[in-house]
């Protein structure tokens, strides 16, 4: 079996002015694995997700994707290569239909060029019934929230939910290997949450995507996970199994804080 | 999923049919368009344009037609830059302006170079769009508003180059050399000029502009429609976004720079020599304003609107000039009052507020007229026709030019005050300033034609953005939602 992992961080480090975002991480994800990255506010979670990303550049450490290096690449060309992300406070492209939200992502799989599109030349116009069968086939992903006459609709007039879904979709119509998701239950209630861990179980089994979610609904944590890496303060405190990482000491600790001058006993009950 | 939730989410869904509610007048104008089958359609849109010229042998009338063609080209282009990819350009008119020099460059006695047009519009369209590229490049990092003010000192140091490039002195050169003919420009230039036909006369123009606009308009509707279009609105919308989902926002940024400084560069070049002459002061700053104007009106973004915001900011001006009669009654007296009764109707509801202010505004006008006939006989005269003959107008054109100015302030005070007042007394003081602003009307504005076109389109602007801030034909744009 190939045991190269799909996503690789060696000793990554960043650091804001006097803050230390994060420090020394190194992790790495499996093909075909969901991972989740916990930890309290503030724990430097979206901060490793925009160093994969390429929003940030690392200040120290390698950050290898199918065993490449993605240092010094533009934000662009690292989605091209198979990195797709949502982001934690919405950034669809709000006065677009929802179908366009999902075609505007398959830009880097298209190659019609200027003068074959203002020519409508027969390329252009099969691509463009290509990318819309696409979409079509990414938003089905969904049933029926964004099916049919929600097509044509202002991404705007879609509820919190479906937007959270649609901007999946998009994600996923980059046509990535691996899908990187930032809170995708955050402000859904329980019964949507409830949809959500299984949309993501099924991403994976049906949709073969590798995923890297962060999240803080501890619900989705322990429903979808395979392994589960706890930050705190841009270090790694923990990784394991969901029950393995909510037993650990230092993860409570982070959580919870410290019992003061009681360490010991803590330690001893557990 | 519950049936309930299904019904919210439609409900979530048709709040653009329950917005597009608000207004009768253009619910039904939009419902009667809908109804018309597409032949209509295409018959209206097509043939009225393209026969005009046939019906219409009036070089006046041509030529503001070809005018319109000419600012729907160039708003078209400005609209790829800022209404489709979001970026605040305000050095738009210099590629209007280096399209126009570089044709007069090219086709006058000015360096005795006379290239064929078949040759010169490509050449100076690449090289415009190039430009175009050039200034797209070291702006690339910058946003809103810092954008627009480097694109505005772009647009200055062009007029100002252009003004004060008649004396260069170059190395290996004795005297000075006369670049651009400074404030007197570049005159005579070639007319164009394909196969074995010249373009002198107005129809030509007219149709080569059309035509243009034709081309252009359904080369951006494809582009619009395309990768490079989605492209270009997700930008728009949320760059950061768009770059994370793999769209090159870099390389679409200068993209859309290029394309609208081509257009703008094509156009320059009929303009140049549909005028035969190219002026620093054509390429200034109150054609930028006018552009503007035309985009915010139209709609920015949507392609229809930049032809409709044309249509309105050149066509408007003309019909309020003085001395245009259409059937024994002054153009401008029915343009004006016309647009005042459409208002009207719009705003006042149920119908038969309209007919009593209506009503009212013209027995009080009348009875005015009868009393002051009897007090000061051959002092005061009514208006020149029909439609103003129930006003008071003094004889003397000194009293009337000063009552006149003092009652502006009172109409505009008026008015302003309506918009702050409680319902019940709105009607009455409305038939006050209805009848002052016909007054004013009479005695000033109709007498100063440009400061009108002014005044009157500064009000409707400002109404418009007041009721319908999309624009014309614009989609109502969500910014956080």
């Amino acid at each position: 079996m190939n045991t190269m992992p799909l996503l690789e961080l060696e000793a990554v480090s960043k650091r804001f002015g006097g803050l230390q975002a994060v420090k020394e991480l190194s992790f790495s994800v499996a093909a075909g694995e969901i991972v989740s990255l916990i930890g309290p506010n503030g724990a430097g979670k979206t901060t490793v997700l925009n160093l994969i990303t390429g929003l940030y550049r690392p200040d120290q450490g390698h950050i290898r994707f199918e065993g490449r290096d993605l240092s010094g690449l533009a934000v662009n060309a690292i989605t091209v290569r198979g990195i797709a992300r949502t982001f934690q406070s919405l950034r669809l492209f709000l006065n677009m239909s929802v179908i366009e939200n999902v075609m505007a992502a398959a830009y880097p799989r298209t190659q019609a060029q200027f003068w074959q599109i203002v020519l409508r030349r027969p390329f252009f116009r099969q691509e463009e019934a290509r990318i819309r069968q696409l979409a079509e086939q990414k938003l089905a992903f969904f049933g029926e929230r964004l099916a049919g006459y929600r097509y044509d609709q202002p991404a705007y007039s879609l509820s919190y939910a479906n937007r959270r879904r649609l901007e999946l979709a998009r994600a996923m119509a980059t046509e990535p290997k691996l899908l990187l998701l930032d809170e995708p239950a955050a402000g859904m209630n329980p019964h949507e949450t409830q949809e959500i861990t299984h949309l993501i179980g099924d991403l994976r089994n049906r949709g073969q995507y590798t995923i890297l979610i962060i999240e803080h609904d501890m619900q989705v944590i322990e429903g979808v996970s395979d392994r589960v890496i706890v930050l705190d303060y841009g270090e790694k405190i923990a990784e394991g199994s969901y029950r393995e990482v909510v037993r650990n000491e230092r993860v409570i600790e982070a959580y919870l804080g410290r019992k003061h001058g009681n360490t010991k006993s803590a330690a001893a009950r557990a | 999923m519950s049936l309930e939730k299904i019904g919210q989410d439609e409900w979530v869904a048709q709040v653009e049919a329950r917005r597009q509610k608000q207004n009768p007048v253009v619910a039904e104008i939009t419902a009667r368009w809908g109804r018309l089958p597409r032949v209509g359609k295409i018959i209206l849109i097509v043939l009225i344009p393209v026969l005009l010229p046939i019906f219409v042998q009036n070089d006046y009338i041509l030529r503001v037609g070809g005018l319109v063609w000419l600012y729907a080209v160039l708003a078209l282009g400005l609209n790829v830059v800022v209404g489709l990819t979001g970026l605040l350009d305000l050095g738009y008119v210099a590629f209007f302006g280096v399209g126009g020099y570089g044709y007069a460059l090219l086709s006058s006695a000015q360096f005795n170079i006379h290239l064929p047009t078949w040759v010169s519009l490509p050449l100076v369209t690449l090289f415009t769009a190039g430009v175009g590229f050039m200034l797209g490049l070291p702006t690339l990092r910058l946003q809103g508003d810092y954008l627009a003010i480097v694109t505005l000192g772009f647009g200055q140091i062009f007029v100002q180059l252009m003004t004060s490039m008649n004396r260069v002195g170059l190395p290996g050169l004795s005297a000075p050399i006369n670049l651009t003919g400074g404030p007197n420009g570049i005159v005579a230039l070639d007319p164009l000029h394909f196969l074995s036909l010249t373009m002198h006369s107005v129809t030509s123009y007219y149709y080569l502009l059309l035509l243009t606009l034709a081309l252009v308009l359904v080369a951006i509707i494809n582009l619009n429609r395309s990768r490079i279009g989605r492209a270009w609105r997700a930008i728009r919308e949320d760059a950061l976004a768009a770059e994370a989902m793999g769209i090159p926002t870099n390389r679409l940024r200068l993209l859309a720079f290029a394309v609208g400084a081509g257009i703008a560069g094509f156009a320059g070049c009929l303009f140049a020599a549909w005028q035969q002459s190219v002026f620093p002061g054509n390429f200034d700053v109150p054609l930028l304003i006018t552009l503007y104007a035309m985009v915010v009106l139209g709609g920015a973004g949507s392609l229809w609107g930049m032809i409709a915001g044309a249509f309105v900011i050149t066509v408007v001006p003309e019909v309020l000039r003085p001395g245009i009669q259409l059937l024994g009654i002054e153009l401008q007296q029915i343009v004006f009052f016309g647009g005042i009764l459409a208002l009207l109707a719009i705003a006042l509801r149920p119908r038969w507020r309209l007919f009593a202010v209506l009503g009212a505004v013209i027995l009080s006008g009348i009875i005015v007229h009868l009393i002051a006939a009897a007090l000061f006989p051959e002092q005061i005269t009514g208006g020149t026709n029909l439609i103003t003959a129930w006003l008071t107008i003094p004889v003397n054109t000194t009293t009337a030019t000063s009552v006149g100015n003092f009652l502006f302030f009172i109409v505009v005070g008026l008015f302003v005050l309506l918009t702050q007042m409680p319902a019940r007394w709105r009607d009455p003081v409305l038939v006050v300033a209805l009848y002052l602003l016909a007054f004013v009307w009479q005695t000033r504005l109709s007498q100063e034609p440009s400061t009108t076109v002014l005044l009157l389109t500064g009000v409707a602007l400002i109404m418009l953005m007041n009721y319908r801030p999309q624009g014309l034909l614009g989609q109502r744009r969500v910014e956080i939602a």
